[in-house]
C-alpha cells in the first residue's frame, strides 16, 4: 500500500503580476517502509516538494493522498494535526528552540498532540537515550555541538511515533563522522519500519536509500531502485 | 487543555526574550504608575479636605459666613469691609440662632524674648469656646471684660506655646505681637496633628476688640460663625442670615451676595464636584498613557515576531495550529501587560509614599488602582496583542523555517 501518493502535483507561487511554477506535474508514490532519497540541484524544487509532502504547504493542483487521506485541501486545523501525528521533521539547520533544554525540545511535538501519552518526560528520555544523548538532557542547543543537536532533532522527530520521517539535508551542517552517525541512525529507523524520505544533494548520503528520485526543473528526471543498498 | 499549554509556551517565550519583555512592560508600567499616583493624590486631597472639615469645629448645627463674594475657601475679593459687629448682633437676635462668633484672622509672628514663630492669630469673642467646645488645660479663656477693656490678653494653642516656652509654664508670661506685649492667660488643650498634617493647635486667640484696634486696625469682620439651636434649622437659618446681611449691606435685588457660606454639606459637595473633575482628567490621562503603553507592546511584539519567525515555523512544523500560535502570542502580550501593570502599581505606590513622606502632596492609597490596572492591563494586552498574534499565526510555516 502506498503511504504517500502524489498525483500530478503542481505548485506555483504568484508574485506581483507573474507566476513562478516550481513543481510541474509531479507524480510520486512511496510505500510504507520505503527509504527514498530525493536529489537535485538547488532551485530544482526539492524543498517545495518536501514542504508539500510534509503538509507545510499545499499543492496548487493535483492530488496528495497521505496514509489514505486526501490532504491537499485540508484546513489548517486538520493539516496541523496530520503534521503532528504522521510526520517527523529533521532539518539541516536543526531548528531547535533556542534557550530550551534538549528534553523540552524533544517534548515540543507533544505540546500540540491531541492525546499526549501520560509519561511524556519518560518517553523523551528514552528517545534521547536511544540517540546517545542521555547525558545531555538539560543542555540548551547553544551548549551542544552540531552532531549532538542533530541527535536531539532526530529524537524530537520520533516522539510522536510518526509513520514518516522527512529529513532535509540532515548531514549538511555536520562533519563526516557525525554525518555517518546520523545516517546510521536513519538506516536503523528503516529497519524498525519507518518510512524515510531524505532530501540531499550528496550522492554518498543518497545511496543509503533504496531508491533515488532525481528532480530537475520541477519535474522528476529519474527514479530508480538502488541495487547496492542491502538491509 | 491545549490552551494551558499555549499559556505555558507563552511564559517560556517571555522568559527567553527577557530584553523585549522588559521593554514591553515599560510603557504600561509608566501608564499604570501615573494612574496609581493620580488616584492616590485624588484620594489624598479628599481625605485632607474631610479632615479639615472635621477640624474646623463644625458641628452639624453650625455654619460660617465669610466676608467677600466667592465660593467656599476661594474669595473673589480680599477686601470686603461690609461685614460688621452689627451684623453679628442682628444674627444673634434671630430666633433659631444660639450663638454667633464674629472673627478676625491674621497670620503673625509671635515672639517670646528670643523665641518666635508664625501662627494664626484670631480675634474672637468668649462664645468662640462654647461654639467649638474646646477645653482649656491651664488658665482661663477670654472673658467679656477682656473684650470690654480691649485687654492685651492671649490664649495660646499647644503648638505656639511649645515653640515659645519650651516646656515652661506660659501663664502670666508676656508675648509680643507686632511690637506690643500681650499677657498669656490661657492654654488650649492639644488636639494633635490630623492625618493629613494640618495642625489645629497652631493658633493664638485674642479679644476681637483688641484685634480691631491694635492688630488689624479694621472694624469689619472676616467671618461670623453661626450656631443654631438644632441641626434641622441650618438651611432656614442660612436663608434668613442671607436676607439680614443683604439688607444690612444695602444690596440691591440684582447685586450678588458680598459674603459666602461654608457648611459641612457645602464642603462635601465641593469636594465631590472637584473629585468628579479630577476623575475626568484622570480618565483622560490614563487612557492616553495606557494607549501609548499598548502601542509600545504592539510594536515591540511585531518586531519580536520578526525575530522569532523561525520559532513560529518550528512550532507549526510539529503540529501547532494557527490558533495555538495566536493564543501563545496573545497570552504573551496580556502577561507582559499585566506584568507592566504590577510593576506600575509598585512604582506608583512608591511615588505616592514618597510624595506623602516628603510633604509634597497628600496621598491616600486605596484598593481602586489595583482593580483598575488589572482590568486595563488585560484589555490592553488583548487589544494590542491581537494584531501581532494573528500576524504570527498567518506566517507560512514553509517560509518561516527557511528564513
Amino acid at each position: 500500500m502506498n503511504l504517500i501518493e502524489m498525483n500530478s502535483i503542481c505548485k506555483s507561487y504568484r508574485n506581483i503580476g507573474f507566476e513562478t511554477r516550481v513543481l510541474e506535474d509531479v507524480t510520486l508514490h512511496i510505500k510504507e517502509g520505503d527509504y527514498v532519497s530525493i536529489m537535485g540541484p538547488s532551485g530544482a524544487g526539492k524543498s517545495t516538494l518536501m514542504a508539500i509532502m510534509g503538509c507545510l504547504s499545499q499543492p496548487t493542483s493535483g492530488e496528495y493522498i497521505l496514509d489514505g487521506e486526501e490532504v491537499g485541501q485540508l484546513n489548517d486545523r486538520k493539516l496541523s494535526r496530520v503534521r503532528n501525528e504522521k510526520i517527523g521533521f529533521v532539518f539541516q539547520a536543526f531548528h531547535l528552540l533556542p534557550g530550551v533544554t534538549a528534553l523540552e525540545n524533544v517534548i515540543l511535538p507533544l505540546v500540540y498532540a491531541k492525546r499526549p501519552p501520560g509519561n511524556i518526560k519518560e518517553k523523551a528520555r528514552e528517545l534521547l537515550a536511544k540517540v546517545g544523548m542521555e547525558h545531555r538532557l538539560h543542555h540548551t542547543p547553544g551548549q551542544l555541538s552540531g552532531g549532538e543537536q542533530q541527535r536531539v532533532t532526530i529524537a524530537r522527530s520520533l516522539i510522536n511515533n510518526p509513520r514518516i520521517i522527512l529529513a532535509d539535508e540532515p548531514t549538511g551542517n555536520l562533519d563526516s563522522k557525525n554525518g555517518r552517525e546520523t545516517m546510521k541512525t536513519f538506516d536503523n529507523l528503516v529497519k524498525e519500519g519507518k518510512t524515510i524520505v531524505l532530501i540531499t544533494h550528496d550522492l554518498e548520503v543518497a545511496k543509503h536509500a533504496g531508491r533515488i528520485v532525481s528532480i530537475r526543473d520541477g519535474q522528476i528526471a529519474s527514479d530508480h531502485e538502488e541495487k547496492t543498498f542491502s538491509l | 487543555m491545549r490552551i494551558f499549554k499555549n499559556f505555558g509556551q507563552a511564559l517560556r517565550g517571555l522568559r527567553l526574550n527577557r530584553g523585549n519583555t522588559f521593554l514591553m512592560t515599560l510603557g504600561v508600567m509608566i501608564g499604570i504608575a501615573s494612574l496609581t499616583v493620580i488616584v492616590a493624590i485624588g484620594d489624598g486631597i479628599k481625605v485632607k479636605v474631610l479632615d479639615r472639615i472635621a477640624n474646623m469645629g463644625f458641628g452639624p448645627e453650625s455654619f460660617s459666613v465669610i466676608a467677600g463674594a466667592g465660593r467656599m475657601f476661594f474669595a473673589r475679593s480680599k477686601n470686603t469691609v461690609s461685614m460688621t459687629l452689627e451684623d453679628a448682633e442682628d444674627l444673634l437676635a434671630l430666633p433659631t440662632v444660639r450663638l454667633v462668633v464674629p472673627r478676625q484672622r491674621k497670620r503673625l509672628q509671635i515672639i517670646n524674648k528670643k523665641e518666635f514663630t508664625s501662627t494664626r492669630v484670631y480675634g474672637v469673642t468668649p462664645d468662640w469656646q462654647l461654639a467649638r467646645g474646646w477645653k482649656m488645660v491651664d488658665g482661663d479663656f477670654l472673658s467679656d471684660s477682656d473684650l470690654d477693656r480691649k485687654r492685651r490678653a492671649v490664649v495660646l494653642g499647644a503648638t505656639p506655646a511649645r515653640k515659645l516656652f519650651k516646656g515652661e509654664d506660659p501663664i502670666g508670661k508676656m508675648v509680643r505681637l507686632q511690637n506690643q506685649f500681650y499677657e498669656v492667660i490661657g492654654l488650649l488643650e492639644e488636639k494633635g496633628l490630623t492625618e493629613s498634617g494640618y495642625d489645629p493647635d497652631d493658633r493664638a486667640l485674642i479679644p476681637l476688640t483688641t484685634s480691631m484696634s491694635r492688630l488689624t486696625h479694621e472694624t469689619h469682620l472676616h467671618s461670623i460663625k453661626v450656631v443654631t439651636l438644632n441641626p434641622s434649622q441650618v438651611p432656614e437659618t442660612m436663608e434668613t442670615v442671607r436676607q439680614v446681611l443683604r439688607r444690612n449691606h444695602n444690596l440691591s435685588v440684582l447685586a450678588a451676595d458680598d459674603f459666602r457660606f461654608i457648611t459641612p454639606e457645602g464642603i462635601m459637595q465641593w469636594v465631590t464636584e472637584s473629585e468628579q473633575a479630577l476623575n475626568r482628567m484622570l480618565i483622560l490621562i490614563s487612557t492616553v498613557s495606557l494607549l501609548v503603553g499598548g502601542i509600545v507592546i504592539m510594536n515591540i511584539l511585531l518586531v519580536s515576531i520578526r525575530e522569532r519567525v523561525r520559532e513560529i515555523g518550528i512550532r507549526r512544523c510539529f503540529g501547532a495550529r494557527r490558533s495555538d500560535i495566536t493564543f501563545q502570542f496573545l497570552f504573551e502580550s496580556v502577561l507582559v501587560s499585566l506584568l507592566g501593570g504590577i510593576m506600575g502599581v509598585g512604582l506608583g505606590l512608591a511615588i505616592s509614599f514618597g510624595l506623602k513622606r516628603f510633604d509634597v502632596l497628600p496621598t491616600h492609597i486605596t484598593v481602586e488602582p489595583f482593580i483598575l490596572s488589572f482590568v486595563f492591563c488585560t484589555l490592553i494586552g488583548l487589544i494590542f496583542g491581537i494584531h501581532p498574534a494573528r500576524k504570527a499565526a498567518f506566517l507560512s510555516p514553509e517560509e518561516s523555517i527557511r528564513s
